[in-house]
């Protein structure tokens, strides 16, 4: 009894060599966060738009073809280097874009729209960030991608990348 | 020489006033006492997730007071503590607590300390009783 | 040309590590001494040569550019080149090869076997790491063509105390892999030279606690004065990673007090040995395999994350083995009641380890949630307060007593008799201080009785005439006492005020009226910045001081940063942080009113102090010893 004890230490030591190696082994981004939102339905949410009369109605909106949402702002930089993939998912993969304009400026939203050419469907306003918190949003940009039946099926923090725009392409193709 | 100091003092006032706020500011402040400890108390159990080791309490990002004001409007709309959580993790996940939420997956670390407190005491009586023989 | 001599240094340093690894298995003692010495030479050389390559700037190394800037103050230059990755890594080497040489420098004709299996055990723990930086981290690489200038250093980090906060630290991780060789070297020889193998470890541990103990607070009082909002431990995972070495360190320095008393539990300071470098070990994989990001974290990159975690296994792995296999031998017969000395040393040993392993889970927790099940979860301070609180209060508590206890058997009625003043003293002060503070928590009045319990019963010590007690020990435990006087005054007291202020105005915090008098516009020598000009008045209307808290940014590497303005005395903190604002709406102005914050950092001094006592008689002892 007395010399089994001693074997307790090593023992524990395997254990948690084990923990480290399958965390090291397993492909984790530690500074990439969750969504919680994911594989659940669009939040349901009203807003002014800014290029159409009547008003933004979330339940319209979602439900019925594959969309991608694009959280964006004029006075965000990241937001302006990915704006040519926002474009590309318009223009070659023929897919509804709704972009909310976060905490912007109405004037300041359209005049950037027309200098770089506006990708969105429809441009829901986000003037005090409310609707951001309800899609769980940290910072802008946010891509999320959204199917069919109105399911958020993938969100992408920060702005789009090749990489990234390779990778929503393909789950595009994937998803219905 | 001048010129560039001027200029250098015009970019970071107006860095300033664009970007950067500041923690709990005054205009946030609720009128009742009671429910704006509550907000505090609730805002320093909130991770800020663009910050590191900070709650929203006492973060300067913009999503922290954000947070905050949303805070303190439910609580102002009679919204409970447990609500509150409720609509932060459903949309944050409970990442975003920085006390671990005693859940399923929290169980082995709530109970674990106490476990190995027992174990502990256990040394302390074994090594007792064997002295006793003496 | 320089460079290359630092590179060929660090090279010859792991040749003379690598021979001293081979010829301590011989008994050679002189072939020895110069592979000792050639580590020490070698290593100094390459942690010399990259230091003067931040001095003057050479960018056509990798490591300066990416870490310094022409504007950055001396100061900050010399100490920038070990707050990186690579730079670190030479210091943690000279460290190593320091603590080598000073275990060399123990061996006798007596004694030289046991000190050379040391030797082998420290040779190959320098090896180790000093092929990590070659492979991984090399400091001496070349970046083609030459930049004209770096690119900066991180200015929340430019600061005195933390210039010096990373030496302090590894001479604490890396004195305890003296202690880890000792360990190793013992259970494998068998001690059939019967060495007291315990009064070698000893200074070693004592010295990398002291220093570990200093390293950590200066770390913490950076985080206060800079942060700006007051706050000095976040339960991080990098800061835990210091902390659990502290409190395994602490562990085993008391344990081997009885061990050279008593010559019981000698397995166990053998296996805390063992435990205390592994944790610093596993902690530098924390904090360089990017399984986790924090503010203290350094460049993320996971082949150096295999390497370091396959480096503790092999370490660990074989240590654990060896105590597996042969601790035994030295496992003793000596029991003694729990009410003594050896039994509230043992009960201090026990909720330490509990502590630790608490603080282990806390941290590694999140990381398994998130690898077992894809769902992220914050382990946050609050955690920590509910765990640790409760464990380490009735540690205190003994804390108090347990010096004054007999060796093997203490009679119950005499003990009582010898704590009674100090029960009495701490029920008057503390009902003193409450009824002065006004402010009721459970936690305040724990935290003061357990404080003033310390303070009394060791200052009771030093008035009597019995001069039976270290007078290390309770230097020390006295700076526990006032360490603990200063944390709950500062959390439980707090008093806070946010307001807005216009020029010319003025705003009261609890006796103090405070008057902003203007707000102007500042140079400094790599940042502008907007800075806030306050007079504090007290009660009588009397200045008592002037407080600037200013808001800058450093243009090179386009950071803001907040400069909290603090007066301190005795009683209190006034800290004050300046907001957002403009001329027309008035600042945001943070006020804080943070009682007895300075005696955290008085009581960590004096816990320094101790240390340092305890290190200079030891090594008296020891010289007697040899």
């Amino acid at each position: 009894m007395k010399k089994q004890i001693f074997i307790v230490p090593f023992l524990f030591f395997i254990l948690i060599l084990l923990a480290f190696f399958y965390l090291l082994m397993t492909e984790r981004n530690p500074s990439e966060l969750p969504s919680n939102l994911l594989n659940k339905n669009v939040p349901k949410f009203e807003a002014n738009s800014l290029i159409k009369n009547d008003k933004f109605i979330s339940s319209e909106e979602f439900g019925n073809e594959i969309v991608l949402v694009n959280f964006f702002a004029t006075w965000c930089k990241p937001c302006l280097e990915e704006h040519s993939y926002i474009k590309r998912f318009s223009s070659e993969k023929k897919i509804r874009i709704i972009g909310i304009n976060y905490k912007d400026n109405k004037k300041t939203t359209i005049n950037w729209l027309n200098k770089l050419g506006n990708p969105y469907s429809d441009i829901p306003i986000d003037k005090d960030g409310r609707i951001a918190i309800e899609w769980g949003v940290y910072g802008i940009p946010e891509t999320f991608l959204i199917n069919s039946k109105g399911v958020i099926k993938y969100k992408h923090i920060g702005p789009v990348t090749e990489k990234i725009y390779k990778k929503i392409n393909i789950l595009i193709e994937k998803i219905e | 020489m001048i010129i560039k100091k001027i200029f250098i003092i015009f970019i970071f006032i107006s860095q300033l006033l664009l970007s950067n706020s500041y923690s709990v500011e005054p205009d946030e402040i609720l009128q009742n006492p009671k429910q704006e400890l509550r907000a505090r108390n609730i805002s320093k159990n909130i991770r800020c997730m663009v910050c590191q080791n900070q709650s929203i309490d006492e973060s300067d990002a913009p999503l922290a007071k954000d947070l905050r004001i949303l805070i303190r409007n439910q609580i102002k709309d009679g919204k409970n503590d447990q609500e509150i959580y409720k609509f932060l993790t459903d949309r944050y996940g409970d990442f975003i607590l920085l006390k671990p939420a005693f859940k399923l997956n929290t169980l082995v670390l709530w109970l674990l300390p106490l476990f190995f407190v027992v174990v502990g005491i256990f040394i302390i009586f074994l090594h007792n009783k064997k002295s006793k023989k003496i | 040309m320089v460079p290359y001599i630092g590179n060929l240094a660090l090279w010859l340093s792991l040749f003379f590590a690598t021979s001293q690894f081979f010829i301590s298995k011989k008994n050679n003692l002189k072939l020895i001494k110069i592979s000792v010495n050639g580590l020490l030479i070698s290593s100094l050389v390459s942690f010399f040569i990259l230091m003067y390559s931040h001095i003057i700037s050479d960018f056509s190394l990798l490591n300066v550019f990416q870490n310094s800037h022409t504007t950055k103050p001396m100061l900050y230059k010399i100490s920038g080149m070990w707050g990186n990755h690579e730079g670190s890594m030479l210091l943690w080497i000279l460290v190593l090869t320091i603590f080598n040489y000073f275990i060399f420098k123990f061996c006798k004709k007596n004694n030289s076997k046991f000190v050379l299996k040391t030797l082998e055990t420290q040779a190959f723990i320098s090896i180790g790491f000093i092929l990590f930086t070659i492979i991984t981290s090399n400091p001496f690489e070349k970046i083609i063509p030459v930049p004209e200038n770096g690119l900066g250093f991180n200015p929340i980090l430019q600061d005195p105390a933390l210039a010096i906060h990373p030496p302090l630290l590894y001479i604490g991780y890396v004195g305890l892999s003296a202690a880890f060789s000792i360990g190793v070297a013992t259970l494998s020889l068998n001690n059939y030279e019967k060495i007291p193998w315990y009064s070698y470890m000893k200074p070693f541990v004592i010295t990398a606690w002291t220093f570990l103990t200093i390293g950590i607070a200066l770390g913490s009082i950076w985080a206060y004065y800079e942060l700006g909002w007051g706050g000095w431990w976040f339960w991080d995972p990098v800061e835990n990673a210091s902390f659990m070495p502290w409190l395994l360190a602490t562990a085993l320095l008391h344990t081997l007090i009885i061990v050279e008393r008593k010559k019981s539990l000698q397995t166990w300071a053998l296996l805390l040995s063992i435990l205390a470098f592994l944790l610093s070990v596993v902690g530098t994989f924390l904090v360089r395999s990017g399984i986790l990001t924090s503010v203290h974290t350094f460049a993320l990159d996971p082949s150096r994350g295999i390497y370091i975690l396959l480096f503790t296994a092999v370490l660990g792995i074989y240590a654990l083995m060896l105590f597996w296999k042969k601790s035994e031998k030295f496992f003793d017969n000596n029991y003694f009641a729990f009410f003594s000395k050896e039994g509230s040393i043992l009960l201090n040993n026990v909720l330490m380890v509990v502590v630790c392993a608490t603080v282990f889970l806390g941290t590694i927790y999140p990381l398994l949630i998130e690898a077992l099940t894809n769902n992220k979860i914050s382990v946050g301070e609050p955690f920590y307060n509910s765990t640790v609180i409760p464990i380490i209060t009735p540690a205190i508590l003994v804390m108090g007593f347990g010096p004054l206890m007999s060796w093997t058997k203490e009679d119950k009625l005499k003990i009582f008799k010898k704590i009674f003043p100090s029960i009495l003293f701490t029920g008057i002060t503390t009902t003193f201080i409450f009824l002065f503070y006004q402010s009721y928590s459970a936690v305040g009045i724990l935290g003061i009785i357990l404080a003033f319990w310390i303070i009394s019963n060791n200052l009771f010590m030093i008035f009597k005439k019995n001069r039976n007690y270290s007078t290390s020990m309770i230097i020390s435990h006295l700076g526990v006492g006032l360490l603990i006087l200063g944390i709950t005054g500062s959390s439980v007291w707090q008093k806070e005020k946010i307001t807005r202020m216009q020029i010319e105005d003025q705003t009261k915090i609890e006796k103090y009226t405070i008057f902003l008098e203007k707000i102007d516009e500042i140079k400094g020598p790599n940042y502008v910045a907007l800075q806030g000009n306050f007079l504090v008045y007290d009660e009588d209307k009397n200045v008592i001081t002037k407080l600037k808290p200013q808001n800058r940014f450093y243009p090179i590497t386009n950071n803001f940063t907040t400069e909290a303005s603090i007066h301190t005395n005795l009683l209190r903190d006034l800290y004050v942080v300046l907001g957002e604002g403009n001329l027309k709406d008035g600042w945001v102005v943070k006020f804080y009113f943070n009682p007895l914050v300075i005696w955290i950092w008085i009581g960590a001094l004096v816990i320094f102090f101790g240390g340092i006592v305890s290190i200079s008689k030891n090594l008296k002892k020891l010289r007697i010893l040899n």
